[in-house]
């Protein structure tokens, strides 16, 4: 067996879960920027809205409300010409910091229901919870029930659709938006698919459509009678593969982490300006470790490791170093960090830090060289962890060095 | 002093004793050469304090003497002379040494012989008489996996110890291992344990090159110091004193899989491998597999992030179970540089050592910790 057919991580499959029964679930945040903004203005409820990386001239449509979609408001599309089409919509630029909190919390109640978690964006991702029915029921269950805990726990919604593949999960739970949950048995795909527009098949983008408008194709259903080889003999290759979709046929498993990231970290806002070095050391300490874990889910190692911090109002600075070994153990990783922190911090005279961050980057085949005399078992410790993680949450396991000393009174 | 040489033996004879003199110097003599008259013949000696190379070249003594002056400049300058003869003059009580050679006239800057560093030719101690060409050969077995930092000084040497007959050469760098024997012709009036700098070794080991003179290793009593004498050279080199680390249960008695290959074909692949490996995480990936006794194979394998990979695969006799490990390619390449013929790969598990035997040798063994990886 060769290594090489496998590019990526493993992580865990649904390939062997070929029995085809509808335990693939794809869940969609409605609207996620706009809802958000909604949650904190709700005055603006009702009302058109948009939600934009830049209101000037050069930005673009990042999510717009439903109300503004009917003046023809589209993601993408240029502010200028939104504003053209709906000049009464309110106009907001985007805080990605803002909705990152929102998203993680969404892809952690994703987790807690099956590792098997895809993530297609902030907003969006694949569950097969094939496995997970004994403990939280059959798949259309669990997707009501993530629909619930996003409405309770975020406060905005979300559609979902359930199926036996990520393609026609992914058109049920645009078909259920907003605020739906569209389930399709096994077997019943050709036929969910049938009367749905051409455009609703997710490889079918404008240009498509109108070659096959040509041909009189104006429904998924036209699409699956088609004969095969007058799609072939005008879209190639590519013409067998419409006419799988078009009856619902799509082998691509769910797959689990998060592909060959160019770099990994993380980073904390303190709530309250923080000048304890013992807080700041061990704050720091639970980064490593959690960098550390992500590094091991991907079989990463990292040259370089960085340090961030941030000083009120927002004064920020890096501090990157590449030790002559890639870093891959949260030891190893902390050691780095904690260097670049001291010094870091007291050429700045050791005022209170707003955010403090660690990342590796520079990542690389995980490959760790042992001593002669020397066994695995600190990778052995690190694999578990990071096992645990995965399946339980970042704060399942922890060091004890992550909770900072607590100062004991005098007597 | 005052003597004629040959300009071909002067500029030979600088060459050999500039391998001792200091790159960075803190004591001004160790950046010298020592040009003194001694037993009719002209002799040349430069140190860098750790290591002390002397030679002697044919000369026709007219004036007994010694002095020193600046090695790089009076090499540089006999290179550059024609094939002829060099008269070496210098006036008592002066400071400066003439060179005439050719039409060519010069005159260096000259220190007092009286200053330069002495180092003693060892008389006592031990003697060990050595055969150049399996001397050389176990030099350059051992000398590349010696540690080049200095945080554990021991293994910048080579461990040199007799039992009867045999002298054992080792080194480690902590992640690797080479052990060589040599069979003496007899054995040491009495045994010793010493370590010897890994770089004097390589010197040595230049400075023997083909030649078939015997060459005479001695200890002094105090097992500080180390000569090594050839015809008309000898080395002095300071010992490093502590205690080499216990190898020998390093190395693995047993082996679940033993792979015996062509050293040329796995060179090879291991070549192409590295053009991979380098832009990565330097990893080379091995899998073993024997075909119920039919030939097995070997293949190597590189990969590299967002560069590409590489799979070769090459004829093995492969005795055992089926088995993978993955070695850091410089580790990997330097075993197989020291190698030719066949050898055998042994292996226990992926995460422990892989040990190379030369087939057909029971005089060398390399031990070489894997890299932990995902397979």
């Amino acid at each position: 067996m060769s290594h090489l057919g496998k590019r990526w991580p493993r992580g865990y499959t649904s390939e062997h879960m070929s029995d085809r029964r509808a335990t693939v679930i794809h869940v969609d945040l409605d609207a996620f920027f706009v809802s958000m903004e909604l949650l904190r203005r709700p005055e603006l409820r009702g009302k058109p809205v948009v939600v934009a990386g830049g209101l000037g001239s050069r930005g673009v449509v990042n999510t717009c409300s439903y109300e503004a979609r009917a003046f023809g408001v589209r993601s993408a599309m240029p502010v200028g010409r939104a504003r053209q089409l709906c000049p009464q919509a309110a106009f907001l630029e985007s805080d990605y910091h803002y909705y990152s909190g929102a998203s993680k919390a969404f892809h952690a109640i994703l987790r807690d229901y099956t590792p098997l978690v895809e993530p297609a964006g902030a907003d969006e991702a694949y569950l097969d919870v094939a496995g997970s029915e004994l403990l939280f029921g059959d798949a259309p269950a669990i997707a009501a029930t993530i629909r619930q805990r996003v409405r309770d726990e975020i406060g905005i919604t979300a559609s979902a659709g359930v199926s036996v593949n990520k393609l026609v999960s992914k058109v049920a739970s645009d078909a259920g938006k907003p605020d739906g949950l569209v389930a399709v048995a096994a077997g019943e795909e050709a036929a969910f698919f049938a009367p749905r527009p051409i455009r609703e098949l997710p490889m079918v983008g404008p240009k498509t459509a109108a070659a096959l408008a040509g041909l009189g194709i104006r429904t998924i259903g036209d699409l699956a009678a088609a004969p095969v080889p007058a799609l072939e003999s005008r879209f190639g290759r590519q013409g067998r593969e419409l006419h799988e979709r078009a009856l619902g046929v799509y082998d691509a498993p769910v797959l689990s982490g998060h592909g060959p990231n160019k770099s990994i970290s993380r980073e904390t806002t303190f709530e309250a300006d923080e000048p304890s070095r013992d807080v700041l050391r061990a704050v720091l300490r639970g980064q490593a470790e959690r960098v550390a874990s992500d590094l091991a889910s991907q079989e990463r190692a990292g040259r370089t490791v960085t340090l961030k911090l941030r000083f009120p109002p927002f004064e920020t600075l890096s501090r990157s170093h590449s030790p002559g070994q890639p870093v891959a153990l949260a030891d190893d990783v902390f050691a780095e960090a904690v260097a670049l922190f001291e010094r870091a911090w007291a050429e700045n005279g050791c005022r209170p830090v707003r955010l403090i961050g660690l990342g590796v980057t520079n990542l690389q085949e995980r490959g760790r060289q042992l001593r002669l005399g020397e066994g695995i078992e600190s990778d052995r410790l690190a694999e578990a962890m990071a096992a645990v993680r995965e399946r339980f949450g970042d704060d399942a396991v922890r060091r004890a060095a992550e909770i900072p000393a607590r100062r004991h009174d005098s007597f | 002093m005052k003597v004629q040489v040959l300009q071909e033996n002067l500029q030979r004879g600088l060459s050999i004793v500039g391998r001792a003199v200091a790159t960075r110097s803190t004591h001004p003599m160790t950046a010298n050469v020592l040009l003194q008259t001694n037993q009719g013949r002209l002799k040349l000696v430069a140190t860098d304090l750790d290591i002390s190379i002397s030679t002697w070249i044919g000369a026709k003594i007219d004036e007994e003497g010694a002095t020193t002056v600046q090695a790089r400049l009076i090499s540089d300058f006999v290179a550059s002379l024609p094939p002829a003869t060099v008269n070496l003059e210098i006036p008592d009580r002066s400071r400066q040494l003439k060179l005439e050679c050719a039409r060519n006239e010069a005159s260096m800057s000259a220190m007092d012989a009286e200053d330069f560093p002495l180092v003693k030719s060892i008389e006592d101690g031990v003697r060990i008489q050595l055969e150049p060409k399996a001397f050389r050969r176990a030099i350059e077995r051992v000398e590349f996996a010696a540690a080049n930092d200095d945080s554990r000084p021991v293994l910048t040497g080579i461990h040199f110890k007799t039992e009867g007959p045999r002298l054992t050469l080792a080194s480690a760098d902590g992640f690797r291992l080479a052990v060589a024997d040599i069979t003496l012709g007899a054995a040491p009036s009495e045994s010793i344990e010493v370590i010897v700098p890994a770089r004097a070794l390589r010197e040595v080991a230049r400075l023997v090159g083909d030649s078939n003179e015997p060459i005479e290793m001695r200890v002094n009593t105090a097992r500080s110091q180390v000569l090594f004498s050839l015809t008309d050279t000898e080395m002095v080199a300071q010992l490093i004193q502590g205690t080499f680390p216990n190898y020998s249960q390093l190395i693995p008695a047993q082996y679940n899989t033993r792979c015996i290959v062509d050293v040329d074909e796995f060179k090879r692949e291991t070549r192409i491998a590295a053009i991979f490996a380098r832009d990565g995480s330097g990893i080379i990936r091995l899998q073993m597999q024997s075909s119920n006794g039919q030939a097995g194979q070997l293949t190597i394998s590189a990969r590299a992030d967002e560069v590409g990979d590489n799979e070769g695969r090459i004829d093995a006799a492969v005795e055992g179970d089926a088995a993978k490990i993955a070695f850091n390619m410089r580790y990997l390449q330097d075993v197989l540089g020291a190698l030719s013929g066949k050898v055998a790969l042994e292996t226990t598990s992926p995460s422990s050592q892989g040990v190379f035997r030369p087939e057909g040798e029971s005089d060398y063994v390399h031990v070489v910790m894997p890299m932990f990886v995902q397979w």
